[in-house]
């Protein structure tokens, strides 16, 4: 009861100063908006007359912009290493250190170190967004940028504003499009009609038949979706759709649907749980059809489960560049060089999409060096002259056509235990002819 | 005793209206230093604050649990994206009314405050925790209608969202000079965001304060007592199950504004849960404290991922320590539950505390 008395005489007093607090509030408002102006005047932010023209242009030396300070490079990456993606956020982030640190014992840029800026985003929109805006102002450009979802929202600011070079570790086709977003290597699309080409030719599933197709709702599985029902239409097959969640890890539902369907062959554009769980239960169950997956399938850990028998005999794997254990210069001496810096993790593939992506940036860098033109522009421009760059990864990548991704061929690959990172190539680096008409969205 | 009083009260209130000036002051100043990572940061947090407050009327005030609070910050933003977005060939292929963009904010306000409605019947009937159980059902219907229905959310890449335009401003990134200080749609916005923060501040306040304030108390305290007492409790359960809803939806909206696309993953399970941490962290049953807390909850894990180089017992990646991105996490756990333990009623406690201090009047 005490309390309530005290709160009405408290609001009785107030009534009665209210009158003088209110001229007073007028007062100090008019004043604070006074203030105000005249401070705005010296903000750091406010545009000075001739402020805008940074960095030196003088004859002879290199032109700089953002992201340069005194004689470093800074270049951002937007990774995942807490979130669903930190296996490969994990694998991609220091396949990247690993080049940065190569590229500056060799000198640099253009006498210029380079530094990478690493935001740990965890797969949640609101801190990859604020990631973005406090990295974009600072840097030349992001050698990575995880979750598709994530490009496309700051989409609007990199084209209309920043201008900035993005390497986005999503293979999503609807990043395509964008002269400043390039994706590198093939889209889920591409890789999955090259996949499919790869059974229509070689394990015999033939027009008519039926194809099934387990996928993950989300950008990966969708893309993916998008090629399985492009190369069905033209190859004149009917598409069997199974939509799973990223937490769904048992497929024994799926196996059962597909087989009553009557497919003669299957693709999963899931994660590797999900592609050991499927073709352990088709094995078990008699069910014996070949199986493929996208690259983001498979797991060298899955060998040891007691799906490892079946996977050998029965799963192949479409990668868009040669496994991290290939028999190539580049790969080998990659591998040695990774082992050495960390000894304690796996080599798996996004270690070799790190390090393309992390080569075709340091690639431009160099073009732009040449020009002496290192400002995103320079950046940019020297990109769209790289046409067959290769890291010795099997397939070259041409940057010259912002509107296609940077290669339409993919590897087939298979399960093999005695191999480093524990695939082997069935088939080398082809395009299919679908592939090769493909245009992305159409 | 009234006229002992009035004189330190006067000084109190004055010093109170010199505080809140100087508070307003520095709030309206910042767009013209800060950088757009803070102000982006900032409005994140005014956002979440919109719909802390809603939230925290049914759960801090009327002691309803509820686990469904990013569905109506999805129907919201979602809502905002269809009725604002020009439909047709013109757009991205999805449906959008191309209604004033005013007016879109509005309805989408309208919109969850009816979604909000249409679950009304459950909500006048279930109370605290069987209440919070029926309500998870509504984030998996609402991720999953996110996901699939296409044409209304453009499904896992989620949808543009069109710029609001009032009074001949637009709030998007086209360079407007104010004082020399160029703004952007961070800038702009921040300002839309201070006042729609006051407008709801003040409402939630006048609600607390007056007779539904009592009623919701009484409701949550003793739902029997209030009943006998004449409270209709079905009715207002149900009300404040709306109420909170609008909050929500509107802080959908702004959110949407600030993030220029909607994204189905960020309407989950731990944007609900992340809700009621900041109502808890913040102090049950104030508009203050939903305020404080939504700052904390929001703001924390930016500037941790910010500086996380700068972290102690960080190593780079791939060293064998723990990553920046992990450190920032565990410190951002060790916070909520050092508040938890050591501020039971909340961070609005340490501002009240220093108010009783500095008050004569309020011995007791």
């Amino acid at each position: 009861m005490s309390t309530t008395n005290e709160t009405n005489e408290t609001n009785e007093t107030n009534e009665t100063s209210t009158r003088n607090a209110t001229s007073g509030t007028v007062r100090v408002a008019a004043g604070a908006l006074a203030a105000l102006l005249l401070l705005a005047g010296c903000s750091s932010k406010a545009k000075d007359d001739d402020g805008n023209d940074k960095g030196g242009t003088a004859a002879g030396e290199v032109k700089t912009g953002e992201g340069i300070s005194g004689k470093t490079i800074t270049l951002g990456a937007l990774t995942d290493m807490t979130g669903v993606y930190a296996t490969l956020g994990k694998s991609v982030t220091q396949a990247q250190q690993l080049y940065v640190k190569q590229l500056n014992a060799d000198g640099g840029v253009c006498g210029y170190k380079v530094a990478l800026s690493v935001r740990d985003h965890g797969y949640d929109p609101q801190k990859a967004v604020s990631g973005y805006t406090e990295l974009a102002p600072k840097v030349l450009g992001f050698v990575q940028f995880i979750g598709s979802p994530f490009v496309a929202a700051v989409e609007k600011r990199i084209d209309g504003q920043d201008k900035a070079l993005v390497l986005p570790q999503a293979w999503s086709s609807a990043l395509l499009g964008s002269s400043y977003i390039r994706v590198i290597g093939s889209t889920y699309d591409i890789e999955t009609i090259n996949a499919v080409d790869f059974l229509m030719k070689e394990k015999g599933l033939k027009k008519g038949d039926k194809l099934g197709h387990v996928y993950f709702e989300g950008d990966y599985g969708e893309s993916a979706l998008l090629g399985s029902k492009h190369i069905a239409k033209e190859a004149g097959l009917t598409v069997v759709e199974q939509k799973i969640k990223p937490t769904d890890n048992d497929m024994t539902a799926q196996v059962a649907a597909l087989k009553k369907a009557g497919v003669k062959a299957v693709v999963i554009s899931a994660g590797p749980r999900q592609a050991a769980s499927l073709v352990g239960v088709a094995a078990a169950g008699g069910f014996d059809v070949p199986i493929i997956g996208n690259n983001s399938a498979f797991a060298p850990q899955l060998l040891a489960t007691q799906a490892g028998p079946a996977l050998l005999k029965n799963y192949y794997v479409a990668s868009p560049s040669l496994p991290i254990g290939a028999d190539t210069p580049g790969a080998q001496k990659l591998v040695a060089d990774y082992k050495k810096a960390y000894p304690k993790d796996s080599l798996d593939n996004g270690v070799v999409a790190g390090w393309t992506a992390a080569s075709a940036f340091g690639e431009a860098l160099k073009k732009a060096c040449e020009t002496k033109d290192l400002t995103r522009e320079g950046v940019d421009k020297a990109l769209l002259t790289i046409d067959a760059l290769d890291t010795g990864f099997g397939t070259p990548q041409n940057f010259t056509d912002p509107k296609a991704a940077s290669s339409k061929q993919s590897v087939i690959l298979r399960p093999d235990k005695t191999v480093t990172g524990g695939m082997k190539v069935v088939q080398e680096a082809d395009a299919s002819d679908t592939a090769t008409q493909y245009t992305p969205g159409a | 005793m009234s006229e002992a009083l009035a004189g330190p009260l006067r000084f109190a209130t004055r010093t109170r209206t010199y505080v809140w000036a100087a508070g307003a002051l520095l709030l309206l100043a910042l767009p013209f230093y800060l950088d757009r990572f803070w102000l982006q940061a900032g409005l994140f947090a005014m956002a979440a604050a919109i719909g802390a407050i809603g939230i925290n009327l049914l759960t801090g005030s009327t002691g309803q649990l509820s686990m469904g609070h990013a569905f109506f910050l999805a129907v919201g933003a979602y809502g905002y994206c269809v009725f604002a977005a020009d439909g047709g060939d013109a757009g991205d292929g999805l449906t959008g009314l191309g209604l004033p963009t005013w007016l879109a904010a509005v309805l989408a306000v309208l919109v969850a405050g009816l979604a909000g409605g249409v679950f009304s019947p459950i909500a006048g009937r279930l109370r605290g925790a069987y209440l919070g159980i029926a309500t998870l059902a509504l984030i998996f219907i609402g991720q999953h209608v996110l996901f699939n229905a296409r044409d209304l959310t453009g499904g896992f890449n989620g949808r543009d969202v069109p710029p609001l335009s009032l009074f001949g401003l637009t709030f998007d990134d086209r360079e407007l000079l104010v004082a020399n200080v160029p703004f952007g749609s961070a800038e702009k916005l921040w300002y839309a965001g201070l006042v729609l923060l006051l407008g709801c501040g003040l409402f939630a306040r006048g609600v607390l304060r007056g007779r539904p304030g009592r009623a919701m108390n009484a409701i949550r305290d003793h739902r029997i007592a209030a009943g006998v007492i004449g409270v209709p409790v079905a009715r207002y359960r149900a009300a404040v199950f709306v109420l909170s809803s609008m909050y929500a939806g509107l802080a959908g909206v702004l959110l949407a504004l600030v993030f220029q696309r909607t994204v189905p993953d960020y309407f989950g399970i731990t944007l609900s849960l992340e809700y009621l941490a900041m109502i808890v962290i913040g102090g049950l049953g104030s508009v203050s404290g939903a305020v404080i807390g939504a700052v904390f909850v929001s703001v924390l894990p930016q500037l941790l991922t910010r500086y996380s180089d700068a972290l102690p017992l960080v190593s780079a990646p791939g060293t064998g320590g723990i990553a920046p991105g992990e450190a920032s996490r565990y410190l951002y756990g060790a916070a909520v539950v050092a508040v938890v333990l050591f501020l039971p009623g909340g961070l609005v406690r340490v501002a009240a505390g220093r108010r009783f201090r500095t008050d004569p009047g309020e011995k007791r």
